[in-house]
């Protein structure tokens, strides 16, 4: 064992190439295991030494945040997201087939009443030949199957796949409800800096619960019930056919369904990070949802100018990047004082 | 299962160890032909802690360093005792299989 100064520099130096979760963790600790193996006499790290815990820094930031992590209080919550958000969004892509919103009865216009017979929903089973949302559920699919296998990576891929797909098909998107696509972008935002910057799935795994499932089935109702509020006051709907008595029972159920949300969140004491990245996933939904309900002349997403699109996706984008950096962005790493 | 998570989890088996006692442990226990280094014996500590195969047991400072000890969970004594019968079922039949084909080789008689 030794005690040089400038070996244990070195050994430092070495260790700054750690991710940081794990340096906070365990930078102390090696190093204590690498002076006590270091013969009396050595001054710096030798150059297998070296390459060892170089190789080692690598393979742990390409794994990404384990155990280590752990002590960081978003660890977990991003862990959980990870599993979650593809599983939760599957459950809305469901919902959104399954309750679509049928259009009131067009008695005055006889060409929009023979158009509305036609078509006479939004959404439903006509999302099912729009092959631009077969190929996003069929993603979402192989997604929420590979995060439950524990994956991290692979699913990654699969995300990124889809998302070059959307642009491709960039005519097509209009075809996609707004709020889904919204909600989508949220999840996909949000999931990938979870899948980067998380102990991935596999930790999400021994953490989630029934009240989880819980919580994201009330959510999604609430998803889908203010869904079915933003299709009936969309234009030109809300001028052909007004139903002010669905759209307010659409706005009570909606807000009691995300009151309980909340409620059973608080009661069961689910973390509370975790409610927060929900809340920056639906950030873009929700003011897509109030800038149409307060009388906004267009969506948001409709006719997007540059400002429309920073309003909507700027700060779930700096939330995504800020959160990757913050688990994996190196730190300086400490020097001893001289 | 790696060699070196074998050795290392059949290190702690006998009880709560540090990092540096694992490492000349694992040394012993191979006969000195698995020599762990610090990267790669904390790698696989990280990986054995999300994989609950390993807890942190207690916290000591020596000589102004921080000494952290590990221990094996029951899924990891599981994990180990269940690749050990694999280890020794396969070791059982390479030797019968060798007995059979050259007495000399498996120590069997002529």
């Amino acid at each position: 064992m030794t005690d040089s100064p400038g070996l244990e520099q070195g050994y430092r130096r070495l260790l700054g190439w750690y991710p940081r979760a794990f340096r906070r963790e365990h930078e102390d600790e090696i190093l204590a295991v690498l002076m006590a193996s270091a013969p009396e006499g050595q001054r710096r790290p030798r150059p297998a030494e070296s390459a060892n815990l170089l190789w080692s820094a690598l393979k742990m930031r390409l794994r990404g945040p384990g155990a280590a992590s752990q002590s960081w209080p978003w660890s977990d919550s991003l862990a959980l997201f990870s599993l979650v958000a593809p599983l939760f969004l599957l459950l809305v892509d469901a919902l959104q087939v399954a309750l679509p919103y049928r259009l009131p009865k067009v008695t005055r216009f006889p060409l929009v009443a023979q158009a509305l017979a036609r078509h006479p929903e939004i959404g439903g089973l006509s999302l099912l030949t729009v092959p631009l949302f077969d190929v996003t559920v069929g993603c979402g699919v192989i997604v929420a199957v590979l995060v439950l296998l524990g994956l991290r990576w692979i699913p990654l891929a699969v995300m990124a796949a889809s998302v070059v797909y959307w642009v491709a098909v960039g005519q097509s998107i209009p075809w996609i409800p707004y709020p889904l696509q919204l909600l989508t972008t949220g999840v996909y935002l949000l999931g990938t800096a979870a899948l980067i910057a998380s102990p991935g799935p596999r930790r999400g795994r021994q953490l989630v619960n029934w009240r989880y499932g819980v919580v994201l089935l009330v959510v999604a109702a609430a998803v889908q019930v203010s869904t079915l509020m933003y299709d009936a006051m969309r234009p030109p709907w809300v001028f052909l056919a007004p139903s002010t008595g669905r759209m307010a029972v659409y706005l009570a159920g909606s807000v009691v369904l995300t009151v309980a949300a909340v409620v059973l969140t608080v009661v069961w004491k689910l973390n509370r990070y975790f409610l927060l990245l929900l809340a920056v996933t639906f950030y873009p939904y929700a003011l897509q949802l109030a800038f149409t309900s307060t009388g906004g002349s267009t969506d948001l997403l409709g006719n997007p100018t540059p400002a429309h699109l920073a309003a909507l996706f700027l700060p779930p984008v700096l939330f995504a990047c800020g959160t990757v950096l913050a688990a994996v962005a190196p730190r300086p790493s400490r020097l001893l004082p001289s | 299962m790696q060699e070196a998570t074998f050795l290392i989890l059949t290190a702690l088996a006998t009880g709560s160890q540090h990092g540096y006692g694992i490492i000349t442990d694992v040394s012993q226990i191979s006969g000195g032909r698995v020599r762990l280094r610090a990267g790669t014996l904390y790698t696989a500590l990280d990986r054995l802690r999300t994989d609950e195969l390993i807890a942190v047991d207690r916290e000591e400072i020596v000589d102004n360093r921080l000494r952290r000890y590990y221990r094996l969970t029951p899924e990891g004594s599981e994990k180990l005792a269940a690749e050990a019968a694999r280890l020794q079922a396969n070791a059982g039949a390479a030797l019968a299989r060798l007995n059979l084909a050259r007495p000399d080789l498996a120590g069997g008689t002529t």
